[in-house]
């Protein structure tokens, strides 16, 4: 026992335990997101239990897990319950139902028990009866379901059309309204009262209002057609009636076979990525978030590398060395280690309040009290991040510079070749994978980076996407919407936490997808780095 | 170095040699251009880079400095006006053009600019004089009369626009007199407090003696309701005679000075007014009385100069009463006049002497003097907007001052130090910036987040800070090369993920897994170490042989299985001695023994969250250092017949100590910065209390939380900044110090 004491083994063990539980714990949260987040949309089975009570609950069965008992005897036998997404809010109140195992006295899962995604008060189950047109009643029992299918793809393309009139046609109308009304303020604000400029506005307001009186006639048209509903038997609520227009997606998953199933699962997956979000986020998609998060990322690029890149030649190659530089080194490998949050209200304080306000004073005065750029939006998210991880593209460039062999340089030199000459023809190239490595590693941080756009323009639901069809098509000083903000409002915001949780979940892996693939290709570049170099040394 | 080579390069002169041609020297000419402007842009982007820094520090700085300016107060050319040296009272409206005069024989308005009289119906006080009046102000207040009458009044202000011109009108408000005393003795003090169903009045009608009437108004369905009249009479048993009065803007208390220095307090509670208490609130003659916005604090001035402030508390016996609360700077001769902010906590007291002091309630501090340049000042106000204070001196004349006070109630004692508030049993650090109502008291201590901040770093570094040495010891020393190759990146990787994931993680799905598990976790540190003790002595006990072929620095293999079933060991372990000895259910065994409550997001499962997103920076660091050190001074140990432990404890560890010292630091400021995962993973009550079981609020997340809702320019946007400035300097601090301890330890490896 005492040769193991000294031999020190205990103690490598000890510490090799350690490092077993870190990585553990990598695998575990990674494992954890995985396994929430793939599953939420596979159609799982629905199934109908009776209850002792004699109450029936139609639905899926999401979990199941031991009654805690603390006061139990130790080897008493474990009770289970399982947790049931009965749906229905509108008719229940709650989504998701605790059952006691030992309740339930009857199981089965009926082959024409159906789940109805809807856009409002999320998922509907139980079982079609008829389906409806108006008042009048097109089929019932067995041929409702196949009536209900053949109609749905007309009623889908309904909605589309006036979902197009209503962002499209109609969106258009309003921007230009609100353009002409700031003129018209413009105008009055600075006292020009030169009539035939009014009055060609005017005219051009009451032509718009036109137009939009027109297409709200047209909409009401396209809202005419929608009548139909399908009606459907709720297990202990009778029969409701769901309209054909906020029917998402109707299946009967228990008699899907795998393939059907599989197809189904994609077409919700691609939902999720390509759909705006319904229900106070907590269902549809993310896609507005994905786009406010590429294009931060994006826009923080464009900034942080011309900067990065300018303030690494500038220390390494232009500076002389001496004790300020090697401070102003000290400061920026510093700077990565000021907390995120400081940055953001730096933001605040400098871009919003400060830059932000002038140029309202300046440009948009005519808009003013309503703050075009002296409030939050992507322009100042994205330049606080590019402020955030200007040190990793610095640090990152000059190691690539410190890494380009001298002869390199002064062969450059002995050439003819002035200063600039050098470094844009001979530096230059040999540092771009090294700049490359830094922005990647720098876009992986600002994906992942939350804290400072709570202050400088994330929001929960953004009104418009920062790109669109409206001159001038970017627009900057627009709030916009990011996964990491989506995680935290819809997990911690939400009125309905279970419901929304699944919806987390798949944010989360989404959000773990993007950073980690920018991550392992920042790792791999510089791996090849590592080894171009060295065979270069040689 | 290259950071020499390139400097020394950066100063030879690339002059071309002399130009064959004129087509040549153009051309020279022009590169030599391009190279200059090329040198001009890299430089001038590296410096803006390099001032973005700073500018952090002086933006954050600047928008928190002007927390600490004292108040600005300009005196503003005096105005004749004969009326001033008669007021008993004087009010100004908004834009402080117009002031209301009250004197014996009514109201008078006068111009602020030129002090002359402004034409607007008066009160008709029915051939009596005005005796007394409450306080007035936007909301109603009395005049009283010499004929036991009082005659509620609104000094209104009505702004009207003539061709874009701002002109001031009075709207005087008169309600039909009140009788106070049916006996007719004058009212020689008088206190009122307007209610939605009626008023309360107060009145002296003697030395010892208060008639307090209040009047309700019952509402009926058509006119103007029934009115009807509650009259009381006290005497108080005081040793003194009645010098002052207040009431406060609830009907709840009136509050009574006198001349041997008693505060006497009638509680209006009950179904007959009742004196509460009597308490000696100075050793001389009670000289002044007023009340602070919001009507719990009250403030008395003496003969003496002295002010204090009071409120009605649980004196300590049970019993509810006057407690002093703070001492103001006071003045030298008697305290007359008294006048408080309708928008904070801020007063300004008179002297006879005419000096003027400003004080702030909450924080006990009296922020600025004044002079006023003669003395008996007849009549002090504050305007609405508290940005000027009016005086009507006795020799006719309506001084006034502009004040500039941003931030009273901010001091270095009002944001670290224990402050009495309103309500308070006593002193307290407390932060909760905005409340329900207009009057609500900021508490903007700053301790409990900055104990917060501490509180969840500490047990971050806890759990982190052995986890990722041992781990980074044993990657850098004992594991084997290929291995390590895979497991750095990924803990790597694992710095990459981004925190609110953590947080996300942490809050609704640690906290809760965590919570019925709660002995086992503490279990697990021993569970899991006997367990890997165990499994090294069963390896031990295999044959030579076989342990021969298997290569050392890969124990991980046995070791991850290892770690699984101690967690899960522990776990079962804790389930049974919850069972066994804490009663069936430890948190009844934690409230019962220890008096601990347990929150089911608290610093356990922060620890744990934040912990995780540490152990990364520190291991990444730490290894890097310890696997620097050069490789023949563990050859050298292993030479001379040490065993790799004893390598890596007494040579390796000592040489690398200063990079495992930057690694705990950097782990550290990360910590204390960490915003998400504490915003999501507490419960973010800015309490402070040591117990691991509870929650608490972080500097950070309180920024995070409330930055967004604070106004521009508004103290709290300027605290939330001074936050974001200690946070910045703790960290820059910290990681400045592991920056240089990392540099030394290059400059002793290169030595070496």
């Amino acid at each position: 026992m005492k040769s193991l004491w000294k031999s020190g083994d205990p103690f490598v063990w000890l510490s090799g335990g350690a490092l077993a539980l870190s990585l553990l714990m990598v695998a575990g949260l990674i494992g954890l997101v995985l396994r929430n987040g793939f599953g939420y949309f596979w159609p799982g089975d629905l199934v109908e239990l009776g209850l002792r009570s004699g109450r029936v609950v139609l639905g899926e069965i999401v979990e199941r897990q031991a009654i805690p008992d603390p006061g139990a005897a130790v080897g008493e036998r474990v009770r289970y319950r399982v947790q049931v997404k009965q749906g229905n809010r509108d008719a229940y109140g709650a989504d998701f139902l605790w059952i006691d195992e030992d309740d339930v006295v009857r199981q089965r899962q009926p082959a024409d028990a159906v789940v109805i995604e809807r856009r409002e008060w999320g998922n509907a189950y139980g079982f079609v009866t008829a389906v409806k047109e108006g008042d009048e009643t097109v089929a019932r029992g067995a041929d409702a379901w196949r009536a209900l299918h053949s109609r749905l793809p007309e009623t889908t393309r309904l909605t589309q059309e006036i979902r197009d009139v209503e962002t499209g046609t109609i969106g258009a109308i309003s921007y230009e309204q609100e353009r002409i009304r700031v003129q018209l303020r413009g105008l009055q604000r600075r006292n020009v009262l030169d009539p035939e400029k009014v009055r060609v506005l005017e005219d051009r307001a009451r032509e718009l209002q036109a137009a939009y009186d027109q297409e709200l006639a047209r909409l009401a048209l396209l809202r005419a057609r929608l009548t139909g509903a399908a009606i459907l038997a709720v297990a202990g609520a009778g029969e409701r009636v769901v309209p054909l227009e906020q029917i998402v997606r109707a299946e009967r998953p228990n008699e899907m076979d795998i393939g059907e199933k599989l197809a189904v699962y994609l077409s919700k997956v691609w939902e999720f990525v390509s759909a705006n979000p319904r229900e106070s986020n907590t269902e549809g998609g993310v896609f507005p978030a994905i786009f406010g998060t590429v294009m931060m990322v994006v826009v923080m690029s464009i900034l942080v590398v011309p900067l990065g890149v300018l303030a690494a030649f500038y220390l390494r190659e232009y500076a002389r060395q001496g004790a300020f530089v090697s401070a102003v080194r000290i400061a920026v490998n510093n700077l990565a280690g000021v907390p995120s949050i400081v940055f953001g209200v730096f933001g605040v304080g400098f871009f919003i309040y400060t830059i932000g306000g002038s140029i309202d004073r300046f440009f948009y005065a005519d808009a003013l009290p309503t703050p075009t750029f002296g409030t939050g939006g992507i322009l100042w998210a994205s330049l606080t991040l590019a402020l955030l991880t200007v040190p990793v593209v610095i640090v990152a460039t000059e190691e690539g510079l410190a890494a380009v062999p001298r002869g390199a340089r002064e062969a450059s030199l002995a050439l003819g070749a002035t200063k600039f000459e050098t470094m844009w023809r001979v530096v230059l190239p040999a540092v771009l994978p090294s700049i490359l490595t830094g922005l990647i590693l720098a876009m992986a941080r600002a994906a992942g980076e939350v804290a400072p756009l709570m202050l400088t323009g994330v929001v929960k639901l953004a009104p418009a996407l920062p790109l669109d069809g409206f001159a001038p098509f970017l627009h900057l000083d627009r709030k916009f919407m990011h996964l990491g903000f989506h995680i935290y409002d819809v997990g911690f915001q939400s009125p309905n936490v279970d419901a929304a949780r699944p919806m987390v979940y798949n944010t989360t892996l989404l959000l773990l997808l993007i950073v980690l693939a920018l991550n392992l290709t920042a790792i791999v570049l510089r791996n090849r780095l590592k080894r171009r170099l060295t065979v270069s040394a040689v | 170095m290259s950071d020499h080579a390139a400097g020394a390069l950066g100063d030879v002169e690339v002059s071309p040699t002399s130009p064959p041609a004129t087509v040549w020297s153009s051309r020279f000419a022009r590169r030599r251009a391009v190279d200059h402007v090329a040198r001009l842009v890299v430089s001038t982007g590296g410096i803006v880079v390099v001032v973005a820094i700073l500018a952090i520090l002086l933006v954050t700085g600047s928008e928190a400095y002007p927390l600490f300016l004292p108040p600005r107060i300009a005196s503003l050319p005096a105005v004749p006006a004969p009326a001033a040296s008669r007021a008993m009272a004087v009010v100004a409206d908004d834009y402080r053009e117009v002031a209301a005069v009250v004197t014996g024989s009514g109201i008078e308005y006068v111009s602020l600019a030129t002090g002359g009289r402004v034409a607007a119906p008066g009160v008709d006080l029915g051939g009596a004089t005005v005796t007394a009046v409450s306080r007035l102000g936007r909301e109603e207040g009395v005049l009283a009369l010499s004929d036991g009458r009082a005659i509620p009044v609104t000094l209104g202000f009505d702004v009207e626009r003539e061709s874009g011109t701002r002109v001031v009108v009075p709207a005087l408000r008169v309600s039909a007199p009140v009788v106070i005393d049916a006996a007719g003795r004058a009212l020689t003090r008088i206190a009122y407090a307007a209610l939605e169903d009626g008023s309360v009045t107060a009145a002296t009608v003697g030395p010892r003696e208060l008639a307090i009437v209040r009047a309700t108004i019952t509402p009926a369905l058509i006119g103007s309701g029934e009115r009807s009249e509650h009259r009381a009479a006290i005497t108080l048993a005081t040793r003194g005679s009645i010098t002052s009065l207040a009431a406060d803007r609830r009907g709840d208390s009136v509050l009574v000075g006198t001349d041997a220095g008693e505060v006497a307090w009638v509680n209006l509670r009950g179904s007959e007014p009742a004196v509460g208490a009597i308490v000696q609130a100075s050793p001389a003659s009670i000289t002044s009385l007023g009340l602070l916005i919001g009507d719990w604090t009250f403030v008395v001035g003496d003969e003496k100069g002295g002010v204090a402030s009071w409120q009605l508390l649980d004196t300590g016996d049970g019993r509810f009463g006057p407690v002093r609360i703070h001492e103001f700077e006071g003045h030298a001769a008697p305290v007359r006049l008294f006048t408080a902010s309708l928008r904070n906590k801020g007063f300004w007291t008179g002297a006879t002497d005419g000096s003027l002091r400003f004080h702030y309630g909450t924080t006990g501090a009296t922020l600025a003097a004044v002079d006023a340049g003669e003395p008996d000042l007849r009549a002090l106000e504050l305007a609405p907007k508290s940005n000027g204070l009016l005086a009507c001196s006795a020799s006719g004349r309506l001084l006034s001052w502009e004040i500039h006070a941003p931030h009273p109630e901010v001091s270095w004692g009002a944001l670290f130090g224990k402050v009495w508030y309103e309500g308070y049993p006593g002193p307290a650090h407390v932060w909760q910036s905005t409340g329900g109502t207009d009057d609500f008291e900021a508490k903007l201590g700053l301790t409990p987040l900055i104990y917060g901040t501490l509180k969840g770093t500490f047990y971050a570094l806890v759990f982190a800070i052995p986890i990722a040495l041992l781990s980074a010891l044993y990657a850098s020393q004992f594991m084997h090369p290929t291995l390590k190759a895979v497991v750095k990146p990924t803990v790597e990787v694992m710095a990459a993920l981004p925190t609110v994931v953590l947080g996300f993680i942490a809050g609704l799905w640690l906290a809760p897994t965590v919570e019925p598990i709660v002995p086992g976790i503490f279990l697990m540190p021993p569970t899991v170490a006997m367990l890997i003790l165990l499994a090294l002595a069963a390896y031990r006990a295999l044959p030579i042989g076989f342990r021969l072929r298997i290569r050392a620095g890969t124990e991980i293999f046995v070791l991850i299985p290892i770690v699984v079933l101690g967690g899960w060991l522990a776990i079962e372990l804790g389930r049974g001695v919850e069972t066994w000895l804490l009663g069936g259910d430890y948190r009844t065994w934690l409230a019962s023994t220890l008096g601990l409550t347990y929150d089911q997001r608290n610093s356990l499962v922060v620890g744990l969250a934040m912990g995780f997103a540490v152990i990364p920076i520190i291991f990444t660091i730490a290894e890097d250092s310890l696997a620097n050190v050069p490789p023949h001074l563990t050859a050298g140990s292993l030479a001379l017949g040490a065993t790799r432990w004893q390598t890596a404890v007494r040579v390796i560890l000592p040489s690398a100590s200063p990079g495992i010292f930057s690694a705990v630091m950097i782990g550290f400021g990360r910590a204390v910065g960490e915003t998400m995962i504490v915003l999501m993973a507490t419960g973010n009550t800015p309490v402070m209390d040591p117990s691991i079981f509870n929650g608490f609020r972080a500097l950070s997340a309180n920024i995070a939380v409330e930055l967004p809702e604070a106004p521009e320019g508004g103290t709290l946007f300027r605290v939330l900044f001074l936050a974001a400035l200690i946070l910045f300097v703790m960290t820059f601090a910290v990681n400045t110090v592991a920056e240089l301890v990392r540099l030394r330890l290059r400059e002793r490896y290169r030595s070496l």
